[in-house]
């Protein structure tokens, strides 16, 4: 693995307030890495400084095998898509494009051509001589996206690029923008807060809370081994239930505490007694005959889109449960509940890591 | 009331008010077109019986206005240029930067709005006679606007560089530009208007500016305007037509100015929407 982005021991301070605490993060040529995390967290903090915008307090950060650390920004030579689009409104989008190519000393002619080939691209062609005042949300959307891939960057750095449009046109673009990262080999850190755009778009996920990498991983890896309760509730939609439980006196299964007691055999060794988090995610529970099922509970409320339908139960904790299709239940109605014990995640109460 | 009496009432309200307000102006210019006789005689005429023209070309020659206006002119320019050049940096910077330090500065230089001319012109007169500044007088009133008027163009300017949102200075520094290139290429044309608006007030005032030319300017042919205008009035004037011609030669072209521009300077005061 070649490494395009390399962060060791990076720490960011902001006056007193530590933004980043002992960031280690390897970015692989080529891939597409989603840096996820409520906000607030230092997400943007982060992109912000490997584009140069704000100078890192400790640590090293190499770019293309570069240390980078006191290098301006215009020698970086990474590009950049904000949230805000950043648009340049006294150009026109041609110069809005050409911009970054004329900076650097290429002559007009030839950024311009260069231009309307990437406009062909991202389906701007007619648009050249508009203002950015002229445009739709998702148009301004193309132009920022084409003018950061106009020129060949080391990396692209995306700053929640989708935040702004509406939801089908997120969805659209998710595709886009990842098909273009595949088509120009580019290596790319894009940031977001929406969990479902770092599943679908990223070859790697990396999950931050208050300044720390909490989990780094591939998608898939994150939802199946979350290595704490944070990342377990934070990747997938709905949420993980949370239960609390205690290990079983038979050193082989849990006892969830769902307002009786309800022991589970696991199937692996668990200190008896010992006090748990148990995370089980609603798309793992099924429905099944109440007087067969493990769990029996009643039903308070039950949301339905067509294609899925979502129960919450009136128990305390209350669980959340996703099944295909209308279900036919309804509030108040008693249900039965199954699940795999495998699918059972289970968490150490105080230390909230994965056991 | 219906909508419509209502409107009609805030309108014919406005009317007497703007009457109010320009009524001076209004005297002043019939004024300077009367005759002598026509000037005091009760009760006085709103509108000249015979105009006459002729005053205007009698007072620029006699009072030699070509040249006060000329020296207005030029300490007018000079204020505004160097008010312009030194300014916008100041704005660039106290609108950028947010610390402690910054705040002080702003509420020092807000301090220094609310000192009077005529309360800085002695200091200011002893400190410019030690350095010899004064040998320049016209030299000496450009600094001693530019020191006065330097903090409200740098309050205007300033705001005008706030909203100008940081985050394209940062695209346009990811792109390749210098800080200098990116303050360039993309800060100032945003902030152009703004700054045009502020120098043009800025402007404005110096030309008019009187305190400081008057204390500093000895010799006749360096005063600019306003002090040939006050000379001309003593206790025992009775040129009224004369004077009044002065006054308009000299106010019309700014008047010119501001109305021509009136648009852009309300526009430029309310300026920030980008989007
Ligand atoms: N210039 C600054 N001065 C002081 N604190 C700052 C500054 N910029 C950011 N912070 C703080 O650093 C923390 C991380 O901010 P950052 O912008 O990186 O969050 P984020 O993860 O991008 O959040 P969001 O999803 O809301 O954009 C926040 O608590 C913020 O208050
Ligand atoms: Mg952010």
């Amino acid at each position: 693995m070649i490494a395009q982005i390399e962060l060791t021991g990076v720490n960011k301070h902001y006056g007193n307030y530590h933004a980043l605490k002992d960031i280690d993060l390897s970015i692989e040529k080529g891939s597409f890495t989603a840096l996820v995390g409520p906000s607030g967290c230092g997400k943007s903090t982060l992109l912000r400084s490997l584009a140069g915008l704000e100078s890192i307090s400790t640590g090293t950060l190499k770019i293309a095998g570069d240390v980078m650390n006191k290098v301006p920004p215009r020698k970086r030579d990474v590009a950049m898509v904000f949230q805000s689009y950043a648009l340049y409104p006294h150009m026109t989008v041609e110069e809005n494009l050409t911009y970054s190519l004329r900076v650097r000393g290429m002559p007009k002619t030839e950024a311009r051509k260069a231009a309307a080939e990437v406009a062909r691209t991202t389906g701007l062609s007619h648009l050249l001589d508009r203002y950015p005042r002229e445009l739709s949300g998702g148009q301004r959307q193309r132009v920022a996206m084409s003018r950061a891939i106009i020129r060949h960057p080391k990396a692209f750095l995306f700053d929640e690029p989708l935040s702004n449009l509406d939801a089908a046109l997120r969805v659209h673009m998710r595709k886009e923008i990842r098909a273009l990262h595949d088509r120009l080999g580019a290596t790319s850190v894009y940031v977001t807060h929406d969990q479902i755009e770092a599943m679908t778009m990223a070859d790697r996920v990396v999950v931050m809370r208050a300044g720390i990498i909490e989990q780094q991983g591939r998608p898939l890896d994150l939802y199946d081994k979350p290595a704490n309760k944070f990342v377990a509730g934070f990747i997938g939609s709905p949420a993980m239930n949370f239960i609390p439980a205690q290990g079983g006196q038979d050193g082989r299964s849990v006892v969830l505490d769902l307002g009786q007691p309800q022991s589970v055999d696991v199937g692996y060794p668990v200190q008896p007694g010992r006090e748990l988090t148990v995370g089980l995610r609603p798309e793992h529970i099924t429905l099944a005959p109440p007087d067969k099922a493990m769990l029996k509970v009643p039903v308070a409320v039950v949301e339905s889109t067509g294609a899925a339908t979502y129960l919450t139960t009136a128990t305390t904790p209350e669980l959340a449960v996703v099944i295909n299709g209308r279900g036919g239940t309804a509030a108040g109605e008693t249900v039965g509940l199954d699940f795999e014990p495998a699918q059972l995640h289970l968490f150490d109460v105080k230390t909230e890591r994965r056991i | 009331m219906s909508e419509r009496t209502h409107n009609r009432v805030m309108l014919a309200l406005a009317i007497l008010l703007a009457g109010i307000y320009l009524f001076p102006l209004y005297w002043m210019y019939i004024t300077a077109l009367k005759s002598g006789s026509e000037m005091f005689a009760t009760p006085p005429s709103f509108w000249p019986a015979a105009p006459r023209w002729n005053t205007f070309a009698e007072v620029w020659q006699s009072r030699q206005m070509g040249r006060f206006l000329w020296n207005s002119l030029v300490i007018a320019i000079g204020a505004t240029t160097l008010i312009a050049v030194l300014g916008v940096g100041c704005a660039y910077v106290l609108a950028r930067y947010r610390n402690v330090w910054v705040d002080i500065g702003l509420f020092l230089v807000l301090m220094l709005q609310v000192l009077p001319a005529s309360l800085m012109v002695t200091p200011i007169f002893v400190g410019f006679s030690q350095l010899g500044v004064l040998d320049y007088p016209r030299l000496a009133v450009v600094v001693a606007i530019a020191a006065k008027s330097m903090p409200f163009f740098v309050i205007l300017v300033r705001a005008t560089f706030m909203a100008v949102p940081q985050e394209l200075e940062e695209a346009a520094l990811v792109d390749g530009n210098s800080r200098i290139g990116a303050f360039v290429n993309i800060v100032l044309p945003l902030a152009r208007n703004g700054i045009l608006v502020s120098a043009i007030l800025i402007f404005m005032q110096a030309f008019g500016e009187f305190v400081y030319s008057k204390s500093m300017i000895q010799g006749i042919e360096l005063q600019p305007a306003s002090v040939g205008l006050n000379s001309f009035m003593g206790p025992n004037t009775n040129e009224w037509n004369n004077i009044m011609a002065f006054a308009t030669i000299y106010v019309t072209p700014i008047l010119a100015v501001f109305v021509l521009l009136q648009r852009r300077i309300v526009s430029g005061l309310t300026s920030g929407a980008l989007k």
